[in-house]
C-alpha cells in the first residue's frame, strides 16, 4: 500500500513540475475560448462566442432529408429550413413560405415563398429550388414517400409561387411538409438534382438556415458558423423550428465525445459549454454542481412489441395477458428512477405535442392485474414454451425493462428467456421472427401518425402488425380537416392500440442534457436549438 | 543484410494475405448490416435492399472478397460505407493523433525508464532495488483506465492544469499540441516505463556478473564507464524488443485512452467502424495495424545487428 502512495506522490510532484513549466510558456495558448468583446451590459443578448458542444453520437450524414436519425436532425436544422415548420406546441407554421392557400376542393395548395431568402452560397431561393427539393423529398425521404402517394404534380407559377396538386384530399400534407425528420429542407436546385436519392456530400450542405456548415473532421467535430446574410422572419420566435431566428454565436462546434464523465469534467473545466445525452442517474450530481444547469426535454417512449406473426402472440388473448401481467409503474420506477425522467401516459403522442395528443382511449394502459393475466393466459393458445425477449445492450434502460418484465411475466406463468445483442446485430436479428417473441425498444418523438414505426403494417419494426382498422384510421387522418376531427381520429387511434395491443407502451422518456450557465435564453424543444441563444463570456 | 531484408519483406506477402482473409471472414461473418444501421429502425425492406445493392453487399461473399483483395493489391483499400471517403485517407487522418500520442509517450518512457534502470543497477546492493521492483510492478499492473481517470480528476478537475479531453494537431501550435497530449501520454507511459525499466535492469544485472565486466573492472576502468559501455549496451537487445512491440502497440491504437481523452486516433476509428459495420474501414485499419506490427518487428531485428556486431544475417 505504501508503494502506491509513493507512486502517487512522486507522480503528483512530477506533474506539478511539468505544469509549472508549461504554464510559464503557454499562458496565451491555453485560453479555452475565443474571447469576444462584450460591449453591452450583462443581461442583454450579445453576438459572439464559440459554443463547444460535447455531442455523444456522430451522425452518418447531415442530410436532414435523407435519414430520420436524431443526430442528423438536431445538427441539420441549424443549417436547413423547410417551407413549413413546427412551433413550440408542434403546430405547423409557415417558415420559408410566406403564405398559402388551399382550393375549395382541398386538392390544390398554392404556396407563396418569402422573397429575398438567401442560400449559404449567396444565391436567392426561388421556386425552382423548391420544386427540385420537393422532387427529391418525394423519393429520398421516408415522410416524402408517403406524401408522394397523394401528390399529382408540383409546378411553379412564377419565381415565388409554387402549386401542389393532389390526386385526392390529403389534409396531412402540411404537417408532412413540416415534419422535422427526413425533412423537406429547401436546397439549391442544382444540388437537389445532383444528389438525387444519395445523401448530400459535405460540400453540398447548402441551406437557408441561421448557421452554415463550415467543416467536418470525421470522428472529431462538426463546425457551423453564423450565416451573416440570413433572412429571418419578422415575427417573434414561435418556438420549435419556426418564427424569428437570430444567430448570436460566431461558431458552433459539435465535438464528438462518447464518455459522459468526460463531458461533465469538460463542462466543469470550461472545455465544453453544452453536453448531450447524460445518464439520468447523474441528475442529482448536476443539480448540486454550481454553474451547470440541467436541461430536460421529451424524447419519445419505451415499448414492448410482441411478434404478431406467430404463436403465442398472434393470439390477442396472449397479448392481453401480457398487458395485464406488466406492472408499468413498477417497471418505470425501477428503470428511470427519478420522476423527472419518465411519465406514465398511454397516448401515442406526448402531451407537449398539443396538436397530436389525445387523452382518450387509454383505459388499458395501466391494467396491471396478475389474476386477470393468469386467467387470460390459460384461455390463450400459449403452450408453455419459453418466449424470447430481445433487447439491445447499448442502452441500460431497455436492459432493465427487459429484466423486470421477465420477472413479472414469469409470475403469471410465462416461461421467459432474455437475449441481448449489440445494436448492429440487434437490428439484423429484428428482421427475422424466429429470433424473438418480444422486443424492448424506445422510439424517439414522432410528429405524425404515419411516422409511428411500431405501427407500420407488416414490418419487423411493428412486429408484423396487420390491421384494417389502423389502416382506415390513417386514411381518416389524411382527410381530417379541423382540429376536432383530428382529435376524434387520434382518440380512435389510441383506442385501437388499446384494443389490439400491437405494442405495449411502457412510459414516456425524457432526454437529459447539461449546459453551462454562460448560455443564456436557451430553449431546447425536442432537441438542441442554438439560435436565439447567446453566451455571456 | 540487404538480402535478408528483401527476404523478410517478401515474406510479408503471405502473412498479409492470411491476415486479410481472416479479417474479411471475421468482419463479414459477424451479424449486423450497415444498410440497417444507415437507414434506421423504421426503414422499409425495399430501401434496405436498394442500399445493399448500392453498397455491393448483395453479391456473394467470394465475389466481394476477390474484388476487395484485387483493389488492395493495387493500393486501393476501398471507400467508407458512410462518408464515401477513401479508407487510405481516413487512416492517414486518424494517424496524426495516434502517432503524436505514441511519440510523446515513448519519449516520456525512455526519458524516465533508462536513467532509472541505470541508477538502480548502479545502486544495486541497496534498498533501492526492491522498491524499484515494486513500483515498476505497480506501474505495469495498474489498469490504464483507472489511472487515466485518477489523473484526469487530479490534474484536470481538482487542480485544473491540463485539459481533460481534446486534441490539437501539431500544425496548430506545438505547445498546445503537447499540452493536450501530455496527460494521456503520461498514462500510457506509466505502464511502459515499468516494463522497459524492468527489462533494462534485468539485462544489465545479468551482464554485471559477466566475465568481460569483471575484466573491465580489474583493468581499473571507472564504474560509470563500465556501467555505460559494457553493461548498458549489452542489455539493450531485449529492451529493444520490448520498445519495438510498444511502438507497434501504440501505433495500432490505444482504444481506452483515446476514448477517455477523446483523441480521434486509430483506436477510436476502429471501434467506431466496428459499431457501424463499416466493413472497408475495419478491414483497412486491421491490415494497416498488421503491417505496422510486421514492419516494426523487422526493424527491431535489423537493429539487433547494429547494436550487437556479433549478429549477422547473411
Amino acid at each position: 500500500m505504501n508503494f502506491k502512495k509513493h507512486n502517487k506522490i512522486s507522480l503528483a510532484i512530477f506533474g506539478i513540475f511539468l505544469m509549472i513549466g508549461l504554464i510559464g510558456c503557454s499562458s496565451e495558448d491555453v485560453s479555452k475560448k475565443d474571447n469576444t468583446a462584450n460591449e453591452q451590459s450583462p443581461g442583454e443578448s450579445t453576438k459572439g462566442g464559440t459554443l463547444h458542444i460535447a455531442y455523444a453520437s456522430e451522425p452518418d450524414t447531415i442530410d436532414w432529408m435523407y435519414t430520420s436519425a436524431t443526430p442528423t436532425r438536431d445538427i441539420g436544422w441549424h443549417i436547413f429550413e423547410s417551407l413549413f415548420a413546427l412551433d413550440n406546441d408542434y403546430k405547423t407554421r409557415p417558415m420559408l413560405a410566406d403564405s398559402y392557400e388551399i382550393s375549395d376542393d382541398r386538392t390544390v395548395y398554392t404556396i407563396n415563398l418569402r422573397e429575398g431568402v438567401k442560400f449559404h452560397d449567396g444565391s436567392e431561393m426561388l421556386s425552382d429550388d423548391v420544386l427540385a427539393s420537393i422532387e427529391r423529398w418525394r423519393k429520398a425521404s421516408s415522410v416524402g414517400t408517403i406524401a408522394n402517394r397523394y401528390i399529382d404534380s408540383v409546378t411553379a407559377n412564377d419565381d415565388y409561387t409554387v402549386e401542389i396538386k393532389l390526386k385526392e384530399v390529403y389534409e396531412a400534407l402540411l404537417s408532412d411538409m413540416s415534419a422535422p425528420k427526413s425533412a423537406l429542407m429547401i436546397i439549391p436546385s442544382e444540388i437537389a438534382e445532383d444528389a438525387g436519392e444519395q445523401p448530400l456530400k459535405p460540400e453540398q450542405l447548402i441551406g437557408t438556415g441561421p448557421y452554415k456548415f463550415e467543416k467536418w473532421d470525421r470522428g472529431k467535430e462538426i463546425n457551423l458558423t453564423r450565416f451573416e446574410e440570413y433572412s429571418a422572419r419578422e415575427e417573434t420566435d414561435w418556438g420549435g423550428l419556426s418564427g424569428k431566428k437570430v444567430a448570436y454565436l460566431d461558431e458552433i462546434k459539435f465535438q464528438i465525445v462518447k464518455d459522459p464523465q468526460v463531458m461533465i469534467n469538460g463542462l466543469k473545466t470550461g472545455i465544453y459549454d453544452y453536453a448531450q445525452a447524460i445518464p439520468p442517474d447523474l441528475y442529482d450530481v448536476i443539480e448540486s454542481t454550481p454553474n451547470i444547469d440541467p436541461i430536460t426535454y421529451i424524447n419519445g417512449y419505451s415499448t414492448i412489441t410482441p411478434d404478431k406473426s406467430k404463436a403465442p402472440f398472434d393470439d390477442l388473448k396472449a397479448r392481453q395477458a401480457l398487458n395485464h401481467a406488466l406492472d408499468k409503474e413498477a417497471i418505470a420506477e425501477a428503470t428511470y428512477g427519478n420522476k423527472e425522467f419518465y411519465k406514465l401516459d398511454g397516448a401515442l403522442f406526448d402531451p407537449d405535442q398539443k396538436e397530436l395528443y389525445s387523452e382518450d382511449g387509454l383505459d388499458q394502459y395501466l391494467a396491471y392485474d396478475k389474476e386477470e393475466a393468469k386467467r387470460l393466459l390459460s384461455e390463450s393458445d400459449y403452450d408453455g414454451k419459453p418466449i424470447k425477449i430481445m433487447y439491445s445492450n447499448n442502452n441500460e434502460n431497455y436492459k432493465k425493462i427487459s429484466q423486470i418484465a421477465k420477472q413479472q411475466l414469469e409470475e403469471v406463468g410465462f416461461a421467459v428467456e432474455l437475449v441481448s445483442y449489440e445494436w448492429a446485430t440487434y437490428l439484423e436479428k429484428w428482421n427475422d421472427p424466429a429470433n424473438w417473441d418480444l422486443v424492448v425498444i424506445g422510439w424517439s418523438t414522432r410528429f405524425s401518425p404515419s411516422e409511428l414505426g411500431m405501427l407500420v403494417q407488416d414490418t419487423a419494426s411493428s412486429g408484423w402488425y396487420n390491421s384494417e382498422r389502423w389502416g382506415d384510421l390513417l386514411d381518416d387522418w389524411g382527410i381530417a380537416e379541423t382540429g376536432e376531427q383530428k382529435q376524434e381520429v387520434l382518440a380512435e387511434m389510441n383506442q385501437t392500440v388499446n384494443d389490439e395491443l400491437p405494442f405495449i407502451k411502457v412510459a414516456n422518456e425524457t432526454s437529459f442534457d447539461i449546459k453551462s450557465d454562460k448560455i443564456k435564453d436557451y430553449d431546447s424543444w425536442v432537441g438542441q436549438r442554438f439560435w436565439n441563444t447567446w453566451m455571456d463570456e | 543484410m540487404l538480402q535478408y531484408t528483401i527476404r523478410r519483406l517478401l515474406s510479408l506477402i503471405p502473412v498479409m494475405l492470411i491476415v486479410s482473409i481472416i479479417v474479411f471472414l471475421i468482419v463479414h461473418l459477424t451479424p449486423g448490416n450497415p444498410a440497417y444501421l444507415i437507414l434506421g429502425e423504421d426503414s422499409s425492406q425495399e430501401s434496405i435492399e436498394q442500399l445493399e445493392v448500392q453498397l455491393g453487399l448483395d453479391k456473394p461473399m467470394v465475389v466481394q472478397f476477390f474484388s476487395w483483395i484485387g483493389n488492395v493489391l493495387t493500393g486501393d483499400l476501398g471507400q467508407s460505407v458512410y462518408s464515401s471517403e477513401p479508407v487510405t485517407q481516413i487512416i492517414i487522418d486518424h494517424l496524426g493523433p495516434t502517432f503524436s500520442l505514441m511519440v510523446i509517450s515513448l519519449v516520456l518512457t525512455l526519458l524516465v525508464a533508462i536513467p532509472t534502470a541505470i541508477f538502480v543497477v548502479w545502486k544495486r546492493n541497496t534498498a533501492l532495488d526492491p522498491i524499484f521492483i515494486s513500483i515498476s510492478l505497480l506501474g505495469v499492473s495498474i489498469p490504464e483506465f483507472w489511472f487515466a481517470m485518477l489523473m484526469v480528476l487530479c490534474f484536470g478537475v481538482a487542480i485544473p492544469i491540463f485539459p481533460v479531453a481534446g486534441y490539437i494537431p501539431v500544425a496548430e501550435g506545438a505547445i498546445n499540441w503537447f499540452y493536450h497530449l501530455f496527460l494521456p501520454a503520461f498514462v500510457l507511459a506509466a505502464v511502459e516505463i515499468g516494463l522497459v525499466a524492468r527489462m533494462l535492469r534485468d539485462g544489465m544485472l545479468e551482464s554485471v556478473n559477466q566475465d568481460y565486466t569483471r575484466t573491465a573492472k580489474a583493468k581499473g576502468v571507472k564504474e560509470s564507464i563500465v556501467l555505460m559501455k559494457h553493461v548498458f549496451f549489452n542489455a539493450l537487445i531485449p529492451t529493444t524488443t520490448v520498445i519495438g512491440t510498444t511502438i507497434a502497440g501504440l501505433l495500432g491504437g490505444t482504444v481506452i485512452i483515446e476514448t477517455m481523452f477523446t483523441i480521434p486516433g486509430i483506436g477510436q476509428l476502429l471501434i467506431d467502424s466496428i459499431y457501424r459495420r463499416d466493413y472497408p474501414v475495419i478491414q483497412g485499419v486491421i491490415l494497416f495495424i498488421a503491417a505496422i506490427y510486421v514492419l516494426v518487428n523487422l526493424l527491431v531485428d535489423l537493429l539487433y545487428a547494429v547494436l550487437d556486431p556479433r549478429i549477422r544475417y547473411d
